[in-house]
Parts: structure tokens; C-alpha cells; sequence
């Protein structure tokens, strides 16, 4: 609590109708509890339950000073009585449910959750509504209720019991034990992970609004007080307040385990045991010795709490965060854990070094390319690049360091060259005036080079009169939609599959389905998941003629290329490829071609193609559509 | 101000250089300035490191500080703090000075900066932050004397040509838990750096496995002074060990001639290996992206080609 208190506020309290709204979804309503149907029964019924059961908790006290006197109003009303035997029923039949998930199913992701804390848990609450039902069984044998009929479990557990004294003492039983097992819980509750009924509830409250892919500008402030400069989180006094209720909402159910590339491909990472290992570390500070102004040496989490590898093994794609139920943001704590390491200690895998050197050098790319190459795709077709004090277009082709420099992302480009030109779209680029968007650099925790990058880029754009951009790269979608706002831009951003699929409804864009052939879609996270564009790169395809088929793992919960959060740029050696675990199962749908919408998806999942030796075509959706509508040679990459 | 020291790394082969890289800047902050010299051939080591600056050298040429890493160094360096009071104790940045300065800042509870790129007197150091792209300047507080990592190469080693004064020491040896060196094992190294090489010989996919890469062996065997390399699919399946690797995220090499063999040249190939003076490249592919930027293209089967190539080297190297 005393963290809890000096920790830095996170701007969590703008909206409070959404943050409201959100609460009643993910809270009252459960709904991220079922996006797994049976663990979500489970949970809905012991949540909704302990939720109508409250009142008994305080009739069971009244009944403890004052037999036989019960709650004003709704204590003997038919209805609450029936609604309690029924959701007591529920609370038991959802501890029966968990306990079967836990012993019989034993499904992976608890590895490394506390199991016997939970099991105390679950055997306290099935205590509880168990003594609840019982006491109410002997009220009613001794004939203290006035409408038995109401409570059809109570009723029928009453012919165990007679109207005698044994009966009478046994009520004095049932009741005492409900009251002491609820005082129990409620003194073990505080040092539980299942302190996430009261910290859950906050905690979704104040979670993020809006794509998930946005990062929270970092204030870098080289001129105020030292003592107040911060370069992301390296103690864990760093931690901002949500961040602290994040670590004490997690309840260890490791559905962020379940879906995480990297555990799922060996890595030491699971967001769920970093999560739990910050938790104990910062659990672990004095809280005597831990007040605001102390003078106390607080740890750096970063190797004592978790490891460096661990930090630098994240994709930062989203799918723990989109998974959890209580609305944990680990993407976040991760890149300030690596703000601290890259800006204060320049700790980071070095192989990551060229990128952000050739991000910050001359050419500002992370090839080093020279910036004059930037329009080396064009060739023969017919672009406008846009010289300083050109009139503005109505669209301006973010082409990105991929798109203008990559063999296989330049095609991408060519084609969506084409079909805007063939479209009509007034657009044009900014070549050699176009430096990367520092996505790279900021998911490395280079915060400091992003928003030079930044403020360059935006000034760009001022210059030159921009107000839609059209990316094919899903991360500099992202950046230029969600965060460069944060630096003054107004811009309205769409990815090439929304203005393509636009185009197709307006006709401006006529396609022969002549294709044959099937295909499967790949979600890049920043495009799907990060910000919803799930539809329009499908609506795209369903123009080609080409057959889709969807693999398991889409949507939602598309499993990441690897290349995310900068792992573009950094060797993967521990465990397997995710690149190549991905293809796999892209490869097992059958379908002839991959279609992807983003370069760096279209990078990876190409080059495990090329390791597997397979025949499967990996291209851009736009080329695609350009192969469908222009009849454009298909060459494979 | 107090005596500069500066903890010299010897050897029974002589004096490693940034002993006297770090000798020569502490000449620059005024005051004596000394050397520590600890473990066998520290007496030898005497001259060259009074010819760079040392008037005094604190020698020990005890064999327990070879056996045993960091402790014995930092304890008798504590008993010397304490005789001689020196303000400023410079340490390369390397294992074994880190290891000696850590321990010894455990001992002194004195201030110690590490990867130090300047030294602007005894308690003022340069360091880089923001991933070297910023350098500040840190003010050096508590208690004397400050200790202080450099990193290797800061600066040019000067001599002086001046005479120490050998002192002998005796080694401190803690008592308490220790770690002792078993074993010493140098990682044998066969033909140039792929830095440093003027020919580089790299493969790519097309060789198809680890085998075909003693081609590449004989390859630069032939041609002599040239290093082999390959590219990251070629690491990433496996073929070859990471320092191999030629790219964005491996080396970057700039070599007179980079012969790619069966190496398409995707960005991040290319990226390692187009500062090379010449380019040949061997693919079966013609459309292959490295024919772009290569000088000399082949297309053809490399299996043919380059021991053919090979057996050519060598038939006009003995001619």
C-alpha cells in the first residue's frame, strides 16, 4: 500500500462512460472469463453467486447475535430465497467444475501457478455456500422458514434432519461455521492471489481505452530535477499505480501463458510468471523500510525479478493482454522494463544495435539504406512524389523503410501503387522526405529516438499539408494512428487492406474473379488484434476469387509471425522459430497461398516458407487483388 | 590532489595494453601516479609500465592471483588503500577488472563508475547514455578513492619514458568461500577474423546443408588470408554457428572480394556485405536479388562451380 500510494498515476480518467462500460462487460457481465466457455461457466457461476449471497453473509451474522431474526424486506421474500438456494446451488456446482478443470483436465497453462493456494481457496467457498445450504436445510426441518417451497435444494437436504434439538443445535452448527469460514476467507484474502475480487475491480477500470497497440508517451524531461528523471521502470518504486494493481490482480488461471509465442515456442517468457515473479518482488519490499521518502536501495527488477531474456523475448503482440480477464497490461510493463534498460543502462541484445543506429544514423532506416533509394520501387509506374511546397494529396502512400527498401515488401508497394492509379486516388509519396516512424526503436524502449523520429515525421507531414495517410506496414499503421497524435498529428490513418476494400464497395476498383486457387489469411497482430482490422483484408480476398480457409489460431487470436515489439531485429536461438510455428500451421490449412498485410509478417513467414522448402506462395493481399483486377504477373518473391 | 593508480593486468607474456592506456591518461590528471600490478609477471611487467607513466609500481608476482579470480586482487589492493591513500583507482573494463573492482568497491564502500569512456579528473568521469548517442558527465561523490571502469581503447597508449620504483607487496588471501580457476582453454582460432579478412566466402541456402560449407573451407584455404561466412538461413537452420552470420543482426564485414554462394541477398544479407569492394555472386537463380548488386555474377550450379574455382586458385598460386 505504501508503494501503492508514492507510485506515479498512470492518466487512467479520461472517458469515464467507456471505463464504465467497460466494468460492466469484463466485471459484471464476465465476458473476457468467456472467451473460454467452460472455465467462463465456472467462474460466472461462483462470481454472479457471491454477488446475490452477500445479504446471507450479513443474515448469518444477525442470526448468530439474535436467533431467529432475519434481513428487513427481503429476508423471507419467496424470490430472494429461491434466488439464494439456486446461486449457492451454482457456487457449488462451479467449485465441482474447477476442481474437475484442475485435477482431471490439468491444462498447461497453471504450469507454474500456485495450485495448492487455489485449492484452499475453492474448498473455503464450497465451505461456505455448503454450511449456507445446510443451515438453511435445518431452518426449514425446524420449521423457521416460511416459504420451503422457495428453496427447492434446502428443501430437499431438510429430510435429513429432524425437528428435534439435535436438528437445533446442528442450525447453531451450520451457522457459526458459514460465519467463521467467511471470516477466515476474508483474513487469508488479503496475502491470496485471490485478492483480485477487490483489486479486479479497478484494475479494469482503469485499463486502457482505445487499441491496445497505443503506448503511453514517456515525458523525458533532460532539464528538470534529477531526481525526478525517468527512463521507464528499473525499481519497483517505478511502477505506476496501475501497474501495481496489474501485479496484485493476477490470479495465476495462465490464459496469457496459454497464448504467448514465445512460451509456446520454448522461451522463458510467459507473461503470466513474469507477471507473478514482479508480484513477489515487489510484495517482497519492506513496507516498513519502504516509505516514500526512505532512504532504503530498492532492487532493479531486471535480473533479480526477471530475467533480461525474458524482457527481450516479447513480441509485443498483444495476445496476453487480450486474453486476460482482469485486464492486466503486460505489453506495457514490459517496454518499460526495457525503456530503463536500453535509455539508462544500454543493456539490450546487441545484434538490435544496427537497427538503432541506422534508425537514428543519416538515412534514418533500420537498413542504413540511403534515404535516396526510397523511390528505387517506383520503375515504370506512374507516382507522384511530392517535392517541398507541391500541392497536398488526398492521400499520402506511407510507403515505409520495408516497403521502399525490401525485395518482397517492394512488391507489396508496386502493387498498391497500381491499383490506387488504376482506382483514380489522388495520392502521392514523400520519398526521400519519409524516415521510419521509430516503431522499431520505441518497442525497443528507445522511447528517446521515437519521439525525435516523431516530431520530425509530424513536422513532415505539417509541411507538406497531410491529412490521410495510407500504410501497408501494420506497425507503422499503428504508430502514425494511435501514437503520433500523442506528438501533434492529426491525421486520419488507414491500412491499404481498409482503402482497398473501400474502393471495392465503391466500384472504383473492378475485379475479374479469375483466380483459382485457396488461401489463408494471416493476421498481422498490429492490424488485427492491436486494432481491430480484421474484416477488410478478408473482404479483399473474397474479391479475388481465390478460396479462403481460416486457420485455428485467427482473428483475435492470430499466433504472431515473431517479428513484433523490435524481434525483427534480434536473433531467436532459444527453443523454436515462431516464424516457422506459425507457417506450420498456416501450411496444415492446405491452402496454396499465404496472404499476409503487413511486411514484416510477409518477411518471416516467407523466409520459414524457404526453410521448410515449401511450395506454399506467401504474398500480400494487395498483390493479390492487383493479380485479380490488373492481371499482374505472379511471379513468386 | 592524491596519487592516480592504475590496476595493470599482466601476464607471464607481458603487460596487456590498457594497462598502459590507462597509465598514459592518468599522467593527465596531475599527481603521482602508480601502478598495481598482481599476479606472475608483475615484476617483469615493471619497466614497460614505468616507461608509461608509473613512478611507483605496486608488484606482486604471487601465484594465488592467477588461481583465484577477483578476491585475493581486491583484498591486497584494500591493504595498499590503506597504507597509501591513494584519490583515484583506474580499472579496464574487462572480466577481470570488473571482477577486482566490484569486490573492492564491496570492501571500501567508495563510489565506482563503470563503463567509463573519459576521465576529467579524480572525481569527474564521462559515461554514454541513450544507447551511446548521448555522453554525460558524472561528478564522482563519497569517499576516496573513487574507482573508477574504463572501457578498453579510450584512449591511445603514450610512452613516457620515465623508471618506477618496484615495491614489493604480499598477497592478501581472504578466507571464506572462493572460486579457483581449473582450467584454461583458448578457443582455437583457424584463419583471419571475417572482419578483418580481405576475402570473404559466405553461404546461403543454396548449399543445402552443413556439409557443403568445407567446400567454402577449401576454398578460402586456397586463396589464403580469407575468412568464411554465411548467411542467417544458413544459421538459422543450423549449418553453421552464429559467428558465421553476415547481416543486420550479424556481422558486418567489408572485405576487398565477398564471394556469396547460393545466397539470394535479401535486405538482411545485404545490409552485412555491400560496403565490400567487389561482389561475386553464385546463384543458380537468375532473378536472385544479390545478381543486382553484385560485380561478377554467376548463374549456375555452385557444386560445380566452386571447387573449380578452387582447383583454378590454386593452379596459378603454384605456377
Amino acid at each position: 500500500m505504501t508503494l501503492l500510494r508514492a507510485a506515479p498515476a498512470a492518466a487512467r480518467t479520461a472517458d469515464p462512460g467507456a471505463r464504465a462500460r467497460r466494468e460492466l462487460a469484463h466485471v459484471l457481465g464476465q465476458r473476457k472469463l468467456f472467451q473460454k466457455a467452460l472455465p467462463g461457466v465456472m467462474h460466472a457461476f461462483i462470481f454472479w453467486g457471491f454477488l446475490v449471497l452477500f445479504p446471507t453473509i450479513i443474515e448469518a451474522m444477525l442470526a448468530i447475535v439474535d436467533d431467529g431474526r432475519s434481513l428487513p424486506v427481503i429476508g423471507q421474500a419467496p424470490w430472494f430465497l429461491f434466488l439464494v438456494d439456486v446461486f449457492a446451488t451454482l457456487v457449488a456446482v462451479g467449485i465441482a467444475i474447477a476442481f474437475y478443470i484442475r485435477k482431471v483436465q490439468r491444462p498447461d497453462r497453471f504450469r507454474g501457478s500456485h495450485m495448492e493456494e487455489a485449492d484452499k481457496i475453492l474448498i473455503a467457498i464450497l465451505g461456505i455456500v455448503a454450511t449456507l445450504l445446510l443451515w438453511n436445510a435445518t431452518k426449514i426441518a425446524l420449521g423457521q422458514t416460511l416459504h420451503p417451497s422457495a428453496e427447492p435444494v434446502a428443501n430437499a437436504l431438510s429430510n435429513l434432519f429432524g425437528a428435534g434439538q439435535p436438528t437445533e443445535t446442528l442450525e447453531r452448527v451450520f451457522v457459526w461455521s458459514h460465519v467463521l469460514i467467511v471470516l477466515g476467507f476474508l483474513a487469508y484474502l488479503p496475502k491470496s492471489k485471490h485478492l483480485h475480487i477487490i483489486t479486479a475491480v479497478p484494475n479494469v477500470y482503469f485499463a486502457k481505452n482505445g487499441p491496445s497497440g497505443h503506448l503511453e508517451k514517456l515525458e523525458i524531461d533532460l532539464e528538470g530535477p534529477e531526481e525526478d528523471l525517468r527512463f521507464g521502470v528499473a525499481t519497483p518504486r517505478d511502477l505506476s499505480k496501475k501497474q501495481l494493481l496489474d501485479l496484485f490482480s493476477c490470479t495465476e488461471c495462465g490464459r496469457c501463458q496459454e497464448v504467448c509465442p514465445a512460451w509456446n515456442t520454448g522461451k522463458p517468457l510467459s507473461p503470466k510468471l513474469l507477471i507473478m515473479d514482479l508480484r513477489d518482488a515487489v510484495a517482497g519490499v519492506d513496507p516498513a523500510a519502504g516509505e516514500p521518502t526512505g532512504e532504503i536501495e530498492l532492487q532493479p527488477l531486471v535480473p533479480n525479478a526477471v530475467t533480461d531474456e525474458v524482457v527481450w523475448d516479447c513480441v509485443t503482440c498483444g495476445a496476453c493482454m487480450r486474453e486476460c480477464p482482469v485486464d492486466i497490461e503486460h505489453v506495457d510493463t514490459i517496454v518499460d522494463l526495457r525503456r530503463n534498460l536500453v535509455m539508462a543502462e544500454s543493456r539490450f541484445p546487441t545484434e538490435a544495435g544496427t537497427m538503432l543506429r541506422g534508425v537514428e544514423g543519416p538515412n534514418q532506416n533500420p537498413w542504413s539504406q540511403p534515404a535516396s533509394a526510397r523511390t528505387d520501387w517506383i520503375g515504370d509506374i506512374p507516382v507522384r512524389v511530392l517535392a517541398p511546397g507541391d500541392p497536398a494529396p488526398e492521400y499520402l502512400f506511407w510507403v515505409g523503410c520495408a516497403g521502399a527498401f525490401d525485395d518482397r515488401a517492394k512488391k507489396t508497394t508496386q502493387s498498391v501503387a497500381r491499383l490506387l492509379n488504376a482506382a483514380g486516388v489522388d495520392w502521392a509519396v514523400l520519398g526521400g522526405r519519409e524516415r521510419c516512424t521509430g516503431d522499431p526503436a520505441r518497442r525497443m524502449g528507445h522511447e528517446y529516438l521515437f519521439q525525435m523520429l516523431a516530431e520530425q515525421n509530424v513536422a513532415t507531414f505539417a509541411d507538406a499539408g497531410i491529412t490521410k495517410v495510407v500504410a501497408t506496414c501494420a506497425h507503422c499503421f499503428n504508430t502514425l494512428a494511435n501514437e503520433y497524435p500523442d506528438y501533434g498529428a492529426t491525421l486520419e490513418v488507414v491500412h491499404h487492406t481498409e482503402l482497398l476494400s473501400h474502393l471495392l464497395a465503391e466500384r472504383k476498383l473492378l475485379t475479374t474473379p479469375g483466380a483459382s486457387g485457396t488461401v489463408t489469411y494471416h493476421d498481422a497482430c498490429y492490424l488485427g488484434r492491436h486494432n481491430g482490422r480484421f474484416d477488410p483484408p478478408r473482404d479483399v480476398l473474397g474479391s479475388t476469387g481465390l478460396t479462403a480457409t481460416e486457420m485455428e489460431r485467427a482473428r483475435e487470436r492470430s499466433f504472431c509471425c515473431g517479428a513484433g515489439g523490435a524481434r525483427m531485429w534480434m536473433e531467436e536461438d532459444a527453443g523454436t522459430r515462431i516464424n516457422d510455428t506459425r507457417f506450420a500451421e498456416a501450411q496444415g490449412t492446405g491452402a496454396d497461398t499465404l496472404a499476409v498485410a503487413c511486411p514484416y509478417c510477409f518477411v518471416m513467414l516467407d523466409d520459414a516458407a524457404k526453410a521448410a522448402g515449401s511450395e506454399m506462395r506467401v504474398a500480400d493481399v494487395a498483390t493479390l487483388l492487383a493479380e485479380a483486377t490488373l492481371g499482374e504477373p505472379t511471379t513468386r518473391p | 590532489m592524491g596519487a592516480t593508480w592504475v590496476y595493470a593486468e599482466v601476464t607471464p607474456e607481458g603487460t596487456l595494453p590498457s594497462a598502459l592506456e590507462l597509465l598514459t591518461k592518468a599522467r593527465t590528471l596531475g599527481g603521482d601516479v602508480a601502478a598495481v600490478a598482481l599476479g606472475p609477471g608483475a615484476t617483469n611487467a615493471a619497466g614497460e609500465l614505468g616507461a608509461h607513466g608509473a613512478t611507483t609500481v605496486y608488484a606482486s608476482d604471487d601465484q594465488v592471483f592467477a588461481d583465484r579470480p577477483g578476491r585475493p586482487a581486491a583484498h591486497t589492493l584494500h591493504q595498499l588503500i590503506g597504507q597509501h591513500t591513494p584519490s583515484l583507482i583506474l580499472f579496464p573494463g574487462s572480466y577481470e577488472g570488473r571482477d577486482v573492482a566490484g569486490c573492492l568497491q564491496a570492501l571500501t564502500g567508495s563510489t565506482l563508475m563503470a563503463n567509463v569512456t573519459d576521465v576529467a579528473g579524480p572525481s569527474r568521469a564521462q559515461t554514454e547514455i541513450f544507447g551511446g548517442t548521448k555522453i554525460v558527465e558524472v561528478d564522482l561523490a563519497g569517499p576516496e578513492p573513487r574507482l573508477v571502469l574504463v572501457r578498453p581503447k579510450s584512449f591511445p597508449a603514450e610512452p613516457s619514458g620515465g623508471t618506477a620504483e618496484v615495491v614489493m607487496v604480499d598477497a592478501v588471501t581472504p578466507t571464506g568461500p572462493t572460486a579457483t580457476i581449473v582450467e584454461r582453454h583458448a578457443e582455437a582460432a583457424t584463419g583471419p577474423k571475417l572482419e578483418e579478412a580481405n576475402v570473404v566466402i559466405a553461404g546461403g541456402r543454396g548449399l543445402g546443408g552443413p556439409e557443403p560449407f568445407a567446400m567454402l573451407d577449401d576454398l578460402a584455404a586456397a586463396i589464403g588470408g580469407a575468412a568464411v561466412g554465411a548467411s542467417r538461413a544458413a544459421v538459422d537452420a543450423g549449418w553453421v554457428p552464429y559467428a558465421y552470420q553476415v547481416g543486420q543482426t550479424g556481422k558486418t564485414v567489408k572485405p576487398e572480394v565477398y564471394i556469396a554462394a547460393g545466397i539470394s541477398g535479401a535486405l538482411q544479407h545485404v545490409v552485412g556485405m555491400k560496403g565490400a569492394k567487389r561482389i561475386v555472386a553464385i546463384n543458380k537463380d537468375a532473378d536472385a536479388p544479390i545478381l543486382k548488386i553484385a560485380d561478377l555474377g554467376v548463374v549456375g550450379d555452385l557444386f560445380q562451380i566452386v571447387p573449380a574455382l578452387t582447383e583454378e586458385v590454386r593452379r596459378r598460386a603454384s605456377s
